[in-house]
């Protein structure tokens, strides 16, 4: 069983909002696209924490995949996001913001 | 404006004096302004102070010396900054709405700096007010990265009826809050986190809000004293993202639950979130503001926002706390209006308001420990 668990917290409102996945019941083809999206950001070789000096009202992510043989976090922000981890960012904004 | 009067008094601005400034600022070519505005910031006489390098500048500027400088960009909804340039300054209106509110918002928050304060641009000295829109897609957002303002579009991908946020640029108190923390930033560079973040977010609510009521000519009590009021699409319960005057109250929805801004000490949130819950705390030094300018009455700007702008600017540090910010305007309102003003009293009435008292001890040590920290002859925080 893999979950991902996604948050945002600061911003303009200082509002947190997460969203808990669940890759296993999802359908094939939108877990097939997340994992696709975690590959191509090397995921579980990030560093845990990208952020650098906090941006006045940036947003902050937390992203954390649990899976049976491992679990890895990465906390990061929109001016210290990768572009290799924009698609999956962008993904689980889409997601998160539909099931609000 | 600057006080000239004090100006031409000033010491070292008897090694250029004050009508040979003048001339140059009057009648030079905008080479010759440059290069005036140049040496004098490059000489020895002028390093380190701030106050006279301020005025010197703000008195060139006023004779056109500089200006305001506005680049828009557009991001095209992806995530590279700045994107394309869309807009400079001097150009007319483009066929896109968020475009020309990033303009017209930064050339209004200009206006108030330099207009109220004397002050030109995020820098004092003319930086470039750079500005991206259509910032990623549905980012319901606004930052300042440390050289820009940054804008989204709130929830233009979703249908109608799901959206809960109005594009960013749309709210001219939201470009404020930006554009000062930019000036935050080349000032009292208050840390992002825990008190001195709510102050540094508290400061670009000020200014942010004053820019609004200058453009509206709003006295204390005409203002609605909301920020980001019109950010909310119709299907949220609320006015706007914040209240000053009333914190805690400005929403109250299904979706986003309710504000959660404390408007008193009694009430302050402590989480690891939002840096401290820099976004939340900051109702606390908002409402102090609110209730000093209410005091006053009048233009906010003229009084309460001339206090906050010093206090920004020549006192303020990286650390400092409520406690501070309380100590702080308090003297400062001594310095502007006279110890023992009405000013002073309305300071000394906006923090009471919120549980802080002036000279007090709310964050274990007094004004005079406060007052080594600052100075750095004691370690800060």
């Amino acid at each position: 069983m893999t979950r991902i668990l996604f948050e945002r917290s600061g911003g303009f409102m200082g509002r947190k909002v997460s969203l808990e996945i669940d890759m296993d019941t999802l359908p094939e083809e939108q877990a097939g696209k997340l994992w696709n999206l975690l590959d191509e950001a090397d995921f579980f070789d990030l560093p845990d924490d990208l952020r650098r000096r906090p941006a006045p009202d940036e947003f902050t992510y937390s992203i954390t995949v649990a899976a049976k043989e491992r679990q890895h976090s990465v906390r990061l922000s929109d001016t210290s996001m990768p572009d290799d981890l924009r698609p999956l960012l962008k993904e689980l904004n889409e997601l998160m913001r539909r099931r609000l | 404006m600057p006080d000239m009067k004090n100006m031409m008094l000033t010491p070292s601005l008897c090694i250029t004096p004050p009508h040979i400034l003048r001339a140059i600022a009057a009648n030079g070519s905008p080479a010759q302004r440059q290069m005036a505005l140049q040496t004098l910031t490059a000489s020895e006489q002028f390093r380190g102070q701030r106050k006279i390098m301020r005025e010197v500048l703000s008195f060139l500027a006023m004779f056109g010396a500089e200006g305001k400088q506005r680049f828009v960009y557009d991001a095209r909804f992806g995530g590279q900054l700045p994107g394309v340039l869309v807009r400079q300054e001097g150009e007319p209106a483009i066929g896109d709405a968020a475009v020309n509110e990033a303009y017209d918002g930064a050339g209004a928050t200009y206006d108030l700096f330099f207009q109220v304060f004397g002050r030109n641009s995020i820098d004092n000295r003319g930086m470039r007010l750079d500005s991206t829109v259509h910032y990623q897609q549905g980012y319901d957002n606004a930052f300042w990265n440390g050289q820009q303002m940054v804008y989204g579009d709130g929830d233009e991908d979703l249908p109608p009826e799901e959206r809960l946020f109005n594009r960013f640029t749309s709210a001219l108190d939201v470009i404020g809050h930006e554009l000062t923390h930019g000036v935050t930033q080349f000032e009292a560079d208050l840390a992002y986190w825990d008190q001195s973040g709510a102050l540094n977010e508290s400061m670009s609510d000020v200014f942010g809000s004053l820019v609004k009521q200058f453009q509206r000519r709003q006295t204390a009590a005409e203002a609605d004293w909301l920020i980001g009021e019109g950010l909310f699409t119709s299907n949220v319960k609320g006015a706007g993202l914040r209240s000053m005057k009333a914190p805690g109250t400005a929403y109250d929805d299904p979706i986003l639950g309710k504000d959660p801004q404390p408007a008193h000490m009694r009430d302050y949130v402590t989480t690891a979130d939002d840096n401290g819950g820099v976004h939340i705390n900051s109702g606390i030094p908002n409402r102090a503001f609110y209730v000093t300018a209410f005091e006053l009455g009048g233009f906010a700007w003229e009084k309460a926002g001339r206090v906050w702008y010093k206090v920004l600017t020549e006192k303020l540090g990286a650390r400092s706390t409520f406690q501070d910010a309380a100590n702080l305007t308090f003297e400062a309102a001594g310095e502007l209006f006279g110890a023992g003003s009405l000013e002073q009293q309305a300071v000394k009435t906006g923090w009471a308001e919120v549980g802080i008292a002036i000279g007090g001890n709310e964050a274990g040590e007094g004004c005079l420990t406060a007052f080594l920290r600052r100075v750095g002859l004691l370690p800060r925080g």
